[in-house]
């Protein structure tokens, strides 16, 4: 596609004015950007205090929470009953993967990067993308009514298995309002994934060719094909779980004496994670792109293999579909089954590896600037390494019967899944705060940030490891009840206060975010000194991003060219910015073959 | 009283984080596997962090950064390369030896049922316990002579012992961690699974998939006695379930027959 047509494709539209259409509901996808960012990060306090619940009720089991347990719990004496912890682990859980690493990494980054990194003036349905933030809204409204439901929240576990997640286990209404928000915020995800997919498939600037997008954008493409084919299996999944519990199907109910029914539970959990592991990667999938261009950014060096991390990447989506098996090994799954389950999960592994070890070449030879987003890309090559390799264990069919739900699964998907898209997200954040909000971050407080929460958030999910090795099973309201875990309380106590550390540590991030978006140093255009195309435009960009569309002539890595340091004195060069014969328009070869 | 004494409660003393004592025949081969993939593990990990702490070191700021696509064909053979010992190396010894235990051991019923002494055991499971059956001296499941007990499981040391597994209300999972074993309970389907108990003693057994408040009361005892103190439990515990036995009591009487060609 040539920039005249690029330019009718995607006319200047003039930025709407007064305070509803500009800030509230917005088709800018900017805007919508920061509303996901700002609702992410509220439910992701939200779950994290529900997480310190959790680690009280194990380092304190029954006792009176402090602070929460006067606010809160008042009529339980402000102890955590068995009945509360349910809904509180549940909802830390649906919490935390539908509503706070799905609204940041996915709603904010996504909606904020793809379209300024491939060089668009916003997404290709503006109104749907506003569509998508408000049904993600009535979600998150159905999410608080779940906490204020007869009988508490939801309380079935964030896997809402039946038949516990039917009337049978749980007969309050606070899960039904949960049920119903994962279908919405399902369906506010299909709407916003419909949008990413076309976006990158139809607005890419001249020149930017599938080979010359940012890891960040194949990142956050594949993850939207990964939920669009799959959000709606979970939707159904929802629905019918819906319909059991309120219009008494059985869909989901089986049994030989107290419930009898002609469904089958087991239905739902190939449902649940038919869509649930490709799930893991829709997360971890906008971290790895984010991770893979910031490592080439801070390391001022090439991205190792650019084609071989977009082909690992590209494998890993289409192999997350055929590896869900492993969830259910302990279903009384047929042992045959199991193993063709184990194998395509271990071949897994194949283009993860690849990808670190891109990763890893990446730094290799560089010229590394330790600022915090390269800090945090590096925590989070650190967690999900130690993610990944955790995973090893729980794939293979033998190793997975004993450490099967024990705490030693919780503590390999938080490395990979929490740990790895915590990390993501702030590299993320410290990288294009400058761009988001045209102002600086205090890189003091930042480097502060990161060793705190790096030091303490390995030190949970590793005791996590500890403590299912040691076979501790998971949601156990109180663990100690078992004699062969009695003596786990001190490791878990210590795990706690690692955890209650780690919490507190992000008081510094909560004042370095809000201080610094009042009162941080003008950022200039290009402060990371980086040449993807966002940079190219002020800080914050105009409602239309570019006020020509611009054309593309290299790759997002382009560092340390000798060439470009003799020509022009340093060492990165822009997407689109030309040198020597280069000229903008001029069809060299090299942009004209990825486009024909 | 401080409102933040808790905070103040100092860890208490502990020890052994490791697994738990293994007291059955065949659960060495789970542990062995969990521990040598643990090599593999911990050796790539620390290569991992040695490379990127060695590249943050003295490949900084100061070091000229080197213009390297990493895309030459010796570089790329060296990433499959690596990719492709690794797999084969840690995931193919993984794969081999899971395939392995379960042809031999855990999947291996035929060879469990087939042995002169083998114990059949049937658990019910329910919100929030674990009710098992044995056939009794009749050898048939739903018959009056069955021993009937509630979260307490007597089985002899070194003969075969098999469960098969239902549930009457929500998903449980029969789970005994110092045997090395643990199936879910599903209702609608009865699965299986077996062991030997190497040592006498009692064990706790777990239920490891959550259903509901009382998930973590969900505890019941195995006790493993040698094989003629057994029998001569089960004697006993046969003649009291008969005392015991109401017609009545319908609920009581759930039973199924012994399914020989169970799915696992």
């Amino acid at each position: 596609m040539h920039t005249t047509e690029q330019e009718d494709l995607q006319p200047i539209h003039p930025e709407p004015e007064g305070f509803w259409p500009k800030y509230v509901f917005s088709r800018d996808h900017k805007v919508i950007a920061k509303q996901f960012l700002w609702a992410g990060l509220i439910f992701l306090f939200v779950g994290g205090t529900l997480a310190m619940m959790i680690r009280w009720q194990w380092a304190f089991p029954g006792k009176p929470v402090p602070v929460i347990g006067p606010l809160f719990l008042s009529d339980q004496g402000g102890a955590i009953g068995p009945a509360t912890y349910m809904t509180v682990f549940t909802m830390h859980g649906l919490i935390m993967i539908f509503f706070a690493i799905t609204p940041i990494l996915i709603g904010a980054f996504g909606n904020y990067c793809i379209p300024l990194m491939i060089g668009a003036r916003d997404m290709a349905f503006p109104t749907l993308n506003m569509l998508s933030f408000w049904t993600f809204v009535v979600s998150l409204v159905l999410v608080i009514c779940s906490f204020f439901g007869q009988l508490g929240a939801a309380g079935a576990g964030w896997t809402t298995y039946p038949p516990l997640s039917t009337n049978i286990g749980t007969p309050g209404s606070g899960q039904t309002f949960m049920v119903a928000a994962i279908f919405v915020t399902g369906v506010s995800t299909i709407m916003g994934g419909i949008n990413y997919v076309t976006t990158v498939i139809r607005h890419r600037a001249p020149g930017m060719t599938y080979m010359r997008m940012p890891l960040t954008v194949w990142g956050l493409w594949l993850t939207a094909v990964l939920n669009v084919l799959f959000v709606p299996v979970l939707g159904s999944a929802a629905l019918l779980l819906f319909l059991d519990r309120v219009f008494g199907t059985q869909f989901f109910i089986a049994g030989a004496a107290a419930v009898r029914g002609g469904g089958d539970p087991i239905l739902f959990q190939h449902l649940f994670w038919i869509f649930g592991h490709p799930e893991v990667y829709i997360l971890i999938l906008p971290a790895w792109g984010i991770v893979s261009d910031i490592l080439s950014f801070f390391s001022r060096k090439p991205a190792n293999w650019y084609r071989g991390s977009v082909y690992a990447m590209c494998t890993v989506t289409v192999l997350s579909a055929v590896v869900y098996g492993h969830h259910m090994f302990m279903t009384g799954m047929n042992p045959l089954l199991g193993q063709g389950f184990m194998i395509l999960t271990l071949i897994i592994s194949v283009p993860a590896e690849l990808l670190f070890l891109n990763w890893l070449r990446t730094l290799w030879q560089g010229s590394i600037r330790t600022n915090p987003p390269m800090l945090f890309a590096l925590g989070m090559v650190f967690v999900f390494g130690m993610g990944g390799l955790t995973g090893l264990y729980l794939g293979a069919t033998a190793t997975d019967i004993y450490l099967h739900d024990t705490m030693f699964v919780v503590g390999h998907f938080h490395l990979t899944m929490a740990a790895a898209s915590f990390m993501g997200s702030l590299a993320a954040i410290y990288y294009w705060f400058p761009k988001m909000f045209g102002r600086r971050m205090s890189e003091r407080l930042g480097k502060v940030h990161f060793w705190w929460s790096a030091v303490f958030i390995t030190l949970v999910f590793t005791g996590q490891l500890i403590s299912g090795y040691a076979g501790q099973n998971r949601r156990l309201y109180n663990p100690y009840e078992y004699s062969f875990l009695k003596h786990l309380l001190p490791l878990n106590r210590w795990t706690s206060y690692s955890a209650f550390i780690l919490m507190a540590g992000q008081l510094v991030f909560v004042w370095n975010f809000i201080h610094s978006l009042v009162a941080g140093a003008r950022a200039e255009m290009n402060p990371w000194q980086v040449g993807t195309l966002e940079w190219t435009i002020a800080s914050p960009p105009p409602h239309h991003n570019y006020d020509v569309i611009p054309t593309v002539l290299r790759g997002p890595h382009e560092f340390a060219d000798p060439l470009v340091k003799a020509k022009l004195g340093r060492d990165w060069i822009g997407q689109a910015e030309p040198l020597l014969q280069e000229l903008p328009g001029s069809s060299t070869p090299a942009a004209a073959a990825g486009r024909a | 009283m401080p409102p933040f004494h808790h905070l103040l409660a100092a860890p208490l003393e502990g020890s052994g984080w490791g697994m738990p004592h293994d007291a059955s025949l065949d659960g060495w081969r789970i542990d062995d596997l969990i521990n040598e993939t643990s090599v593999f593990v911990i050796l790539l990990f620390a290569i991992m962090v040695a490379w990127m702490l060695w590249a943050c070191f003295f490949h900084g700021e100061r070091h000229p950064a080197r213009y390297d696509h990493g895309t030459s064909r010796r570089s790329i053979a060296v990433a499959l390369g690596i990719a492709a010992a690794i797999f084969f190396v840690v995931d193919g010894h993984l794969f081999l030896n899971s395939v392995l235990v379960w042809k031999h051991v855990f999947g291996n019923f035929a060879w469990a049922e087939t042995q002169k002494e083998t114990v059949r055991i049937e658990i019910n499971a329910h919100q929030w316990a674990w009710a098992a059956r044995y056939a009794g001296p009749d050898g048939k499941f739903g018959t009056q002579d069955d021993i009937v007990t509630l979260n307490d499981i007597t089985v002899p040391q070194g003969v075969p012992v098999i469960f098969q597994v239902a549930s009457t209300d929500v998903l449980h999972s029969f789970n005994i961690p110092n045997m090395r074993v643990k199936m879910d309970a599903v209702p609608g389907m009865v699965n299986r699974v077996w062991f030997t108990a190497k040592e006498t003693g009692q064990f706790d057994i777990g239920c490891a998939q959550h259903c509901g408040a009382n998930h973590y009361k969900m505890r019941g005892v195995l006790t493993v006695l040698p094989l003629e103190e057994w029998k001569r439990w089960a004697e006993v515990a046969s003649a009291n379930s008969a005392r015991a036995y109401d017609a009545e009591d319908k609920d009581a009487q759930w039973a199924w027959d012994w399914e020989k060609h169970a799915r696992i």
